[in-house]
């Protein structure tokens, strides 16, 4: 009897922590639906960030630093999108996995190509990135790049089951490279289209697409709109003949609102992340969303 | 049954063994040689990817993207292999400078006094100050620890405000501080000045603290409780110094001649929670502090206040509500209660009494952060509870102290601010009589360099 409950104890003790799932935590919403279309069942994702809020401000609320508390990987963007809220999630997590330089820290922005590179930085340019543009996931190129990622990451992490995560990351580009097409397609025609921006949140989706940015309405990184500043973009809208403002969901409308009516550029409000829309429930409809709003 | 769970575990052992040698041979990162080619070959569309560089070169990119000449010989010659630059820690300056305005002369300001709390603070005097430039400097140590220091410059001289080290890699979610550091008592004792959102501290920490709060040095070991709520417990040790609420030196007088307090002299423990319901955040903690008090007046005069010896304990509780109506607006109402008993022998030459009082204050503040660039709050602060009891006789020391405050703040960036603060402040005596204090800030606080970001 004795023996009995001590090989169950023993069982439990070693083979609950071998079979147990990867415990995934993504910085936003979207590196979570990439991380569970690779991992499925055998990971359990959790975002910290919700989506329809600013990517650079989430607000480090405690409940952030219990749920990074159990990451076995933590996924970032990376490319300092989240300097402003996570170093100090990650400090107070007393997680040794996820500290930087340890192997439970994937950052995708290592995987792909950034745009907007400064060579030299200055804050009198406003809140930039140094490290250049991180809103690369608005470039669908770029997903299969960061599916790739996670999912070498999680072969490395979970070798048991290395095969599995590769073969859902074949699976899942292939089915991304179909939509791909679609997208690509429908986009076409609005080739060279100029559009104002609010921050520089879609230049990645611009550039895929060939729309040109005109202007943004932060009339420097994160600061907001002044009066001067809109009455400049008013007369490039007309002189360029601009055809929409991308407006991010989490910031404030007026100052679009205020160009729209004096050019009649139309205002469309595009997600930046899974979940910043209803309709944006995932990474599919979220690019479904972006070139549907575009192309109405 | 018996049979099988054993084999079962036994099985299970293996697997986990094979893991982990599975594991050891294949960490070598291999993050960086991902390409993204070598896979979906069947898909027409793949090899596009690889494109990428070529297909952003054609596009019409009104970037911050300087183009440096690179045909410019001297990029070829310059060369230093050996540069450590990339190590440099975080570094950034903090400015902070203030424009003040007072009823009273900064002498008679100076001669005020809170009755029988031994905290007071440094302030700012009428015109124009330069309250301090911040230095503070961050980085990883080794895989082990961070380091961390705060060096504020005054025009008299350069302090530690702290300079600690964190552990981050210790197992089990515990948390090892060590140097000296802003104990984690309460809410705000642990936050610096420039993250404070009022000029001055509360009155009830610069009663029991001083000038700089409870700042020591000594070890803090945290523990983030395995629960999905956020629960963090942690225990200090430290020198207990603070010669508001502590202090450790020795004292002779007539007969009676006490050594320096063995240190360290103060144990600080504290649990903090906090929960979610949907934009609102709340967030609740509870810190005993409690450590030897001894003091040396060393003045010639023994007549009033004396060499004591004796104990002190705080009791304290913090609660915050805030409501985040979107990234940049939000609501927070923050309130902090302290209870603190000493208890002890006055020593003079005179005579020896037995002092033993119960003295509490709180604040509770409304912030209210209504755009990108704004904020606004009101203050109010009490001293409520002051019985001195020498030789159990109560010396009626004036309670109920109290001072109102209001601010309004505009925030061009992130890195700079400008505050205007009023406070009609009733909490101070000259002598015996209560000298109301009309004081208006109008400060100037202003971050360059990298500097980490706050916590909630
Ligand atoms: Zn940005």
């Amino acid at each position: 009897m004795i023996k009995k409950i001590l090989a169950t104890f023993v069982f439990l003790l070693i083979a609950v922590p071998a079979f147990a799932d990867v415990n995934v935590i993504t910085a936003y919403p979207y590196i979570k639906d990439i991380a569970e279309r690779i991992g499925k069942d055998k990971i359990k994702v959790t975002s910290l960030a919700s989506g329809n809020w600013d990517p650079h401000f989430i607000i480090p609320k405690p409940s952030l630093i219990a749920k990074a508390r159990k990451a076995d990987l933590l996924i970032i963007n990376g490319g300092q999108l989240e300097i402003g809220w996570l170093p100090q999630i990650i400090r107070q997590s007393n997680n040794p996995n996820i500290q930087s330089g340890n192997k439970g820290l994937l950052d995708l922005s290592n995987y792909v190509k950034m745009m907007e590179v400064p060579t030299s930085v200055s804050r009198s340019q406003g809140d930039v990135h140094p490290n250049g543009n991180p809103h690369f996931v608005l470039d669908p190129y770029n997903v299969p790049k960061l599916s790739k990622a996670i999912s070498e990451k999680l072969s490395i992490m979970d070798s048991a089951n290395s095969n599995f995560y590769k073969n859902n990351n074949i699976a899942f580009t292939k089915e991304w490279m179909l939509k791909l097409k679609g997208w690509s397609n429908k986009m076409k025609p609005f080739s060279g289209t100029k559009v104002f921006e609010y921050h520089r949140l879609y230049d990645y989706f611009l550039a895929r697409f060939h729309l040109v940015y005109d202007g943004a309405l932060e009339p420097l990184p994160g600061i907001p709109p002044t009066a001067k500043h809109l009455e400049d973009l008013i007369n490039i809208a007309k002189k360029d003949n601009v055809k929409f403002i991308l407006q991010d969901v989490y910031h404030p409308k007026e100052a679009s609102k205020f160009i729209s009516e004096k050019t009649g550029v139309k205002v469309i409000v595009m997600p930046q992340d899974v979940n910043a829309v209803v309709e944006a429930k995932d990474i599919f409809s979220l690019f479904d969303n972006l070139v549907n709003k575009i192309t109405g | 049954m018996n049979k099988i769970s054993l084999a079962v575990s036994i099985f299970s052992v293996l697997l986990t063994f094979n893991a982990y040698a599975e594991n050891e041979v294949k960490t070598t990162p291999i993050e960086k040689e991902i390409n993204i080619k070598e896979e979906p070959k069947s898909v027409d569309d793949t090899d596009k990817i690889e494109d990428k560089g070529q297909v952003f070169d054609n596009i019409d990119d009104r970037t911050l993207q300087l183009n440096k000449n690179t045909t410019d010989a001297s990029t070829l010659t310059i060369s230093s292999p050996f540069a450590q630059s990339s190590f440099v820690p975080d570094i950034s300056l903090i400015l902070d400078s203030s424009y003040a305005y007072r009823n009273i002369t900064n002498n008679a300001f100076d001669g005020l006094i809170t009755p029988s709390f031994r905290g007071k603070a440094g302030f700012p005097t009428n015109g124009f100050n330069l309250n301090y430039a911040e230095l503070s400097l961050a980085s990883t140590i080794d895989t082990y620890f961070d380091l961390m220091a705060v060096l504020p410059f005054s025009t008299s001289g350069v302090a530690i405000e702290e300079a600690f080290i964190n552990s981050r890699s210790l197992p089990f979610n515990f948390q090892l501080k060590a140097g000296k550091f802003r104990s984690s008592f309460g809410r705000l004792n642990s936050q610096h000045e420039h993250s404070w959102d009022f000029t001055d501290a509360p009155l009830v920490y610069s009663a029991f603290f001083g000038g700089e709060q409870l700042n020591e040095k000594g070890v803090q070991i945290n523990w983030l409780a395995p629960t999905d709520t956020y629960l963090l417990l942690g225990v200090e040790g430290l020198q207990g110094e603070n010669e508001a609420s502590f202090g450790t030196k020795g004292f002779e007088v007539g007969k009676n001649k006490f050594e320096e307090v063995n240190k360290p002299n103060l144990l600080v423990a504290f649990a903090k929670t906090s929960v979610d319901i949907e934009n609102l955040t709340i967030l609740g903690g509870l810190t005993f502090a409690g450590g030897g008090k001894r003091i040396s007046e060393s003045n010639d005069d023994k007549t009033k206040i004396t060499d004591f010896d004796g104990s002190s304990k705080i009791y304290a509780g913090d609660l915050t509500f805030k409501y985040f109506f979107d990234s940049y607006r939000y609501l927070s109402l923050q309130s902090e209660y302290m209870y603190r008993s000493l208890n002890g022998i006055n020593y003079s030459t005179k005579d020896n009494l037995s002092s033993d009082s119960e003295q509490s204050g709180l604040y509770s503040q409304l912030i209210w952060r209504f755009d990108q660039l704004w904020r606004t709050g009101v203050r109010f602060d009490m001293l409520n509870k002051n019985d001195i009891y020498e030789n159990t006789v109560n010396i009626n020391s004036p309670n109920n102290l109290m001072r109102y405050s209001a601010m309004l703040e505009y925030n061009p960036t992130e890195f700079s601010r400008i505050r205007l603060q009023y406070n009609h402040d009733r909490s101070k005596y000259a002598d015996t009589n209560l000298q109301p204090v009309n004081e208006i800030f109008l400060q100037l606080n202003m971050a360059i360099g990298s500097h980490a970001a706050h916590a909630f």
